[in-house]
C-alpha cells in the first residue's frame, strides 16, 4: 500500500488566520531593546516607580544570562531580536464596550471567529492586539461577586495591593532568560481575581493577536485564585504569515489558592515564523487542584513547559500537553510538576504529532522533595511519526528525594499502523477517512478535553486535510 | 619519579604529581610505537579536555569536583603479587573458588595478572585468554586492530586519562565459529590505598562465534579514595553471540569509573549485565552501537545502594542501520542515604527504519534519606520503529510485603524476599552460571544490615 501517499494528506498546516489588517498605530517604540524602550513603556503605561525600577533591574538581568543552549534552535534569535518592535501601542485606551473598538481591529477579531454569540456564553472576554488588551468584558453578575477580569496594566492601576503582593513572586524575574526580558518589557496580558468560593461556571476567554511584521509580544497575566473559588481561563494566539520572524515571550503566573479549582487552556497557533517561548507557573495551595490544557500547533518553535507547585498537602496538578509539528516547525514542550507536600498527586499525559521535516520534544520534570511523602504521579508520552523524515524526541527528568512515593513515566512511538488501517478499510472505511479516525482516536484523550469550538476546529482541520488524499 | 612543579591550571585540568606527561612517558617504554603513540596523544586530549562539571547533561547529578580527589591519588606500588593461591586474600581466594566451572581463568592482585588458564581444547582452536601486555607481544597485530577501536581518547576526560595510562588488561580472542560453552571468569583484587588502577578489557569475538565473560572485582574498605578505572571494548563480528557480566564488590573508599562500548555487527548479540553493589561512587558510561541490519543487545543493570553510596548509570543506545534491536532494563534498590542516578537515551537516526528499541529503569527507596534521578531519553528520527521507555520510582510493595508476613515470615525477612524478587528480574534474563548465586548472596548480605 502507498501508504506515506495517503499519510501525506494530514495536514494541520492550513493556516486560515493569515490576513493583515491595516491598522495605524498611535505610537511605537524604535526596533531592537534597550533601557530607552523600557522607560518609554513604563511611561506610555503611567506606572508606579517601584514598576520601572522593577522593570531596569530585569533588563539587567536579561543582559548577564546567556542565550539557553539546549530546547529548539535559538541561533538566529539573537539576529531577530534586533530587528522587532518591543512596544506598538494600537489605540489610545482600553475599551469595555465592543462599539468603542476601531473597526480594523473589531474587523480582526470578527475574522478571527469570536462573533457576538460565542462572546455572550463567555463569562468574560479579552482581546489583546500587538501590545496591549484593546478590549476587556465581564459579565455584570461576575463583577457584582467581586470577580476581576481587567488587563494587566488595569490591575496595576486599580488592585495595586493584589498586584504588588503576587506580581513576579510565583515566576521571578531571574527564573530564566526569557522571563527577565518579559519583565523587562512586558504589556498587555490579564489580571484575573476570583473572589473566596466564587465558582464560574462559563470560562474566561482572551485572545491574543499579532499584526504588524516584525513584532515581539509580552504578554504578562496574574491569576489568583482564591480559597474555594473555580474556574476556567482559555487563551487562543494567532497571527499573519510573514517572511520575517516575529517574537511572542509571555510569562503567565497562577495562585490556585486552599481547595480552590482551576484550569488554563492555551491554543497555541501562531503562524510559522513566529518564536514563541513562554514561562507558565502555577501554584497550588493545600486541597487545591490546578490543570494546564495545553495545545500547541503553531509557531516556528516554541518552549514551553508549564508547570505546577504542589505547595499544600492533597495538592493536584495535571498537565494535558497535545503539540503538532509539520515541516519548519519544532515544538519543545511538556511540563514540570513539583511536590513539596505530603500526599500530592500529579498526572501529565502528552501527545505529539510529527509531520514532513516537523519535530516535537517532549521535555519535562517531575521532582518529589524529601518530605513530600505518599507523593503520587504519572507521566505518559506518545508520539506519532507521519513520515520517515518526521522527528521526535523525550526528555524526561525524574528526581526523587522521598521513599514514601510513587511516580511513573511511559512513553511510546509509533506511526500509524498499517494493521489499523487495513482493518479500517477492509471494513469499507475509505483511506482518508481511515486516517482521519486515527489520528483523531490518537488525540482524543485530549481533544474532548477542549472546549467544544476548538475541538471542532481540530477535527475540522484534519478531516479537510484527508480529502482528496487517495492517489 | 620525576619531581615536577604542577601550575594551577594544571591542577584545575588534572595533571598532579601521579598524573602527567612524564609517568605517561615511563608506562610507554618497551612498548611499541603505535602505542606509544595512541598514549600521548591520548595524554594531550585529556589535558585539554576540561574536567567533567555538573553544567555537563551527562554529569548533571555526579560532581565529580566534589566526588572524585584525583590530586590525592598516585600510582599503585609495583609488586609481583604471589603466584600462588594459598598465598591470597582470603576474600580473593573465597570468591575464585566458586569459580571453578568455566572456559578460563584469570586472577589480578593490584592489576597484575597472578594466575592465568585456559582449556587446552579452546587453545588448540585459536581462542585466546591473555593479559593485554602478553597479548602485545604475542599478537601484536589483533591487538593493535582493535585496541581503541570503541573506547577511545575522545570519548571524554576520563576515557583520555585510561588510554594514556593503563597498565594492564584483559585480551580475549575467538576465532570465527569458535562456540565456548563455560564463561571466562576473570577475578580482581586491589589492596592498595589511594592508588589509581586502570586497566582494559578487549574481547573480539570474530563472526558466528560465541563468548561468555564475567569480571569481578572485590578489595577491602579503603579509608582513602583508591580509583578503578576501566575501559571495555566489546566487538562482535556478523552473527556473533558475546555475553558480558561485571560484578563490583570492591570495598568502601572506592571511586569506580566504567567505559564501555559495544559494537554489534549484522546479525551479532551482545548481552551486557552491569551489578554495581560496592565502592563509594560507581559510574558507568555504556555506549551499544548496532552497526548491522539483525544486530541486537540486551542492556542490564542491577545495583543496591546503601551508606553514602552513590551508583551513575549512563547508558546510551545507537541505532544506526535498519531491523536492528536494543531492550535496556536497569533495577536498584536504595537504602540509607545512597543515591541512584539512570541517564538512558535511545538514538534512532534517519533510515533505522523497523528499529525495535526499549528502556526500563525501575527503582526502589528503601529509607527516606535514599534518592534516585531517572532520566530515560528518546530521540527519533525515523517513522517505522517501535520504541518505549519507562521509568519508575517507588517504594516497598507493602501488599507483597504483608501478604507474606500473613504467611507467617517476619518482616525482614518478607522485605528481603520482596527485594530479591524485585531485583531477581534483572539476573534472570542473563543466567550464567554462577552470578545469580554470587549476586543475590552479596545482596542478602547488604539487606542483613537493612534497620
Amino acid at each position: 500500500m502507498p501508504e506515506n501517499e495517503t499519510i501525506q494528506g494530514l495536514d494541520l498546516d492550513e493556516y486560515k488566520y493569515d490576513f493583515v489588517t491595516e491598522v495605524d498605530p498611535v505610537y511605537r517604540a524604535q526596533r531592537g531593546l534597550s533601557e530607552e524602550v523600557v522607560r518609554q513603556i513604563s511611561q506610555h503605561k503611567e506606572e508606579p516607580d517601584w514598576m520601572l525600577d522593577f522593570r531596569l533591574k530585569a533588563l539587567e538581568v536579561y543582559e548577564s544570562k546567556p542565550m539557553p543552549k539546549w530546547g529548539g534552535d535559538l541561533d538566529g534569535l539573537e539576529q531577530v531580536l534586533d530587528e522587532i518592535y518591543f512596544y506598538v501601542r494600537p489605540q489610545d485606551r482600553m475599551q469595555h464596550s465592543w462599539e468603542d473598538v476601531p473597526d480594523e481591529i473589531k474587523d480582526t477579531f470578527e475574522k478571527l471567529g469570536i462573533p457576538e454569540a460565542e462572546r455572550e456564553v463567555l463569562a468574560g472576554v479579552g482581546a489583546q492586539y500587538e501590545s496591549e488588551m484593546v478590549y476587556h468584558s465581564l459579565r455584570e453578575e461576575w463583577e457584582k461577586q467581586g470577580v476581576i477580569f481587567d488587563s494587566i496594566e488595569d490591575g496595576l492601576k486599580n488592585h495595586p495591593e493584589l498586584f504588588r503582593e503576587h506580581f513576579g513572586t510565583i515566576i521571578p524575574t531571574a527564573d530564566n532568560k526569557f522571563s527577565a526580558m518579559n519583565s523587562a518589557v512586558w504589556s498587555g496580558g490579564s489580571f484575573v481575581y476570583i473572589p473566596k468560593g466564587v465558582s464560574l461556571d462559563t470560562p474566561l476567554q482572551a485572545y491574543f493577536r499579532v499584526n504588524q511584521e516584525r513584532m515581539g509580544q509580552f504578554e504578562r497575566t496574574l491569576i489568583i485564585v482564591d480559597e474555594g473559588a473555580q474556574a476556567h481561563y482559555i487563551e487562543g494566539c494567532t497571527a499573519p504569515v510573514y517572511s520575517t520572524e516575529s517574537f511572542h515571550s509571555g510569562v503567565i503566573e497562577i495562585v490556585v489558592k486552599k481547595n480552590a479549582r482551576f484550569r488554563y487552556t492555551t491554543i497555541q497557533n501562531w503562524s510559522n515564523n513566529m518564536y514563541n517561548l513562554v514561562t507558565q507557573r502555577a501554584i497550588v495551595e493545600e486541597g487545591a487542584n490546578m490543570e494546564w490544557l495545553d495545545g500547541n500547533l503553531g509557531s516556528k518553535l516554541t518552549m514551553k513547559y508549564p508547570s505546577c507547585y504542589l505547595m499544600g498537602e492533597g495538592a493536584h496538578g495535571e498537565i494535558l500537553s497535545i503539540a503538532y509539528s509539520g515541516d519548519g516547525q519544532h515544538q519543545d514542550t511538556g511540563g514540570k510538576v513539583v511536590h513539596a507536600a505530603p500526599h500530592t498527586t500529579s498526572s501529565i499525559v502528552s501527545k505529539s504529532i510529527s509531520k514532513g521535516h516537523g519535530r516535537s520534544t517532549y521535555r519535562g520534570l517531575l521532582k518529589v522533595h524529601e518530605g513530600a511523602h505518599h507523593a503520587r504521579s504519572n507521566v505518559e508520552c506518545d508520539a506519532l511519526l507521519i513520515n520517515e523524515t518526521s522527528r521526535t524526541d523525550t526528555y524526561p527528568y525524574i528526581e526523587i528525594e522521598e521513599n514514601d512515593a510513587n511516580v511513573g513515566h511511559e512513553a511510546s512511538v509509533s506511526r500509524i499502523g498499517e494493521e489499523q488501517l487495513f482493518y479500517l478499510t477492509s471494513r469499507g472505511i475509505p483511506e482518508d477517512e481511515a486516517m482521519a479516525m486515527i489520528v483523531r482516536g490518537f488525540i482524543e484523550p485530549i481533544a474532548k478535553e477542549l472546549p467544544l469550538e476548538y475541538a471542532v476546529e481540530l477535527n475540522r482541520l484534519i478531516e479537510l486535510e484527508m480529502e482528496g488524499s487517495v492517489g | 619519579m620525576v619531581d615536577m612543579v604542577i601550575t594551577e591550571s594544571q591542577a584545575t585540568q588534572g595533571v598532579t604529581e601521579a598524573f602527567n606527561a612524564a609517568s605517561v612517558e615511563l608506562l610507554t617504554k618497551g612498548e611499541p610505537a603505535w602505542l606509544r603513540e595512541g598514549r600521548e596523544q591520548a595524554w594531550s586530549v585529556y589535558e585539554q579536555t576540561p574536567m567533567p562539571n555538573t553544567r555537563l547533561e551527562e554529569w548533571r547529578y555526579t560532581d565529580l569536583t566534589r566526588l572524585l580527589q584525583l590530586a590525592s591519588l598516585r600510582l599503585p606500588e609495583v609488586e609481583v603479587g604471589p603466584g600462588s593461591a594459598s598465598t591470597w586474600p582470603d576474600r580473593l581466594r573465597e570468591t575464585t573458588e566458586q569459580n571453578r566451572e568455566a572456559a578460563g581463568h584469570i586472577v589480578l592482585i593490584d592489576g597484575h595478572v597472578v594466575h592465568a588458564d585456559i582449556d587446552p581444547v579452546l587453545a588448540e582452536q585459536g581462542v585466546i585468554l591473555d593479559s593485554l601486555h602478553d597479548a602485545l607481544t604475542l599478537h601484536p597485530e589483533l591487538v593493535k586492530e582493535h585496541l581503541g577501536s570503541a573506547v577511545s581518547a575522545d570519548d571524554g576526560k576520563l576515557e583520555a586519562l585510561n588510554m594514556a595510562m593503563w597498565a594492564d588488561g584483559i585480551f580475549v580472542y575467538v576465532p570465527s565459529a569458535v562456540r565456548l560453552d563455560l564463561p571466562i571468569r576473570v577475578t580482581r583484587w586491589i589492596s592498595q590505598a589511594g592508588a589509581a588502577y586502570f586497566s582494559r578489557v578487549l574481547i573480539v569475538a570474530e563472526a558466528q562465534s560465541q563468548v561468555s565473560y564475567v569480571d569481578e572485582v572485590v578489595s577491602d574498605d579503603f579509608d582513602t579514595q583508591t580509583l578503578k578505572s576501566s575501559a571495555v571494548e566489546l566487538v562482535a563480528g556478523a552473527g556473533a553471540v558475546l555475553q558480558y557480566v561485571t560484578v563490583q564488590r570492591a570495598g568502601s573508599g572506592v571511586f569506580v569509573h566504567s567505559a564501555q562500548r559495544t559494537l554489534a555487527e549484522r546479525d551479532a548479540r551482545i548481552d551486557t549485565l552491569n551489578v554495581g553493589l560496592g565502592g563509594s561512587v560507581h559510574r558507568v558510561d555504556l555506549n551499544a552501537k548496532l552497526l548491522g541490519p539483525g544486530a541486537n543487545s540486551e542492556m542490564l543493570g542491577l545495583y543496591f545502594g546503601d551508606g553514602n553510596q552513590h551508583f551513575d548509570f549512563n547508558t546510551s543506545q545507537d541505532h544506526t542501520e535498519p531491523n536492528t534491536g536494543s531492550d535496556l532494563l536497569y533495577k536498584g534498590a536504595l537504602d540509607g542515604a545512597s543515591r541512584a542516578v539512570f541517564r538512558g537515551i535511545i538514538r534512532v537516526l534517519p533510515g533505522a527504519q523497523r528499529t525495535d528499541a526499549y528502556q526500563t529503569n525501575r527503582n526502589l527507596l528503601l529509607s527516606s534519606g535514599a534518592r534516585a534521578d531517572s532520566l530515560p531519553n528518546l530521540e527519533i528520527e525515523a517513522d517505522d520503529v517501535k520504541c518505549s521507555h519507562g521509568a519508575t520510582v517507588g517504594e516497598l510493595d507493602t501488599e507483597a510485603k504483608f501478604y507474606l508476613m500473613s504467611r507467617g515470615l517476619d518482616k525482614v525477612q518478607a522485605e528481603r524476599l520482596v527485594v530479591l524478587g524485585f531485583l531477581g528480574e534483572v539476573l534472570s534474563r542473563l543466567p550464567l552460571g554462577g552470578v545469580i548465586e554470587k549476586v543475590t548472596g552479596a545482596i542478602e548480605e547488604k539487606l542483613s544490615q537493612h534497620g
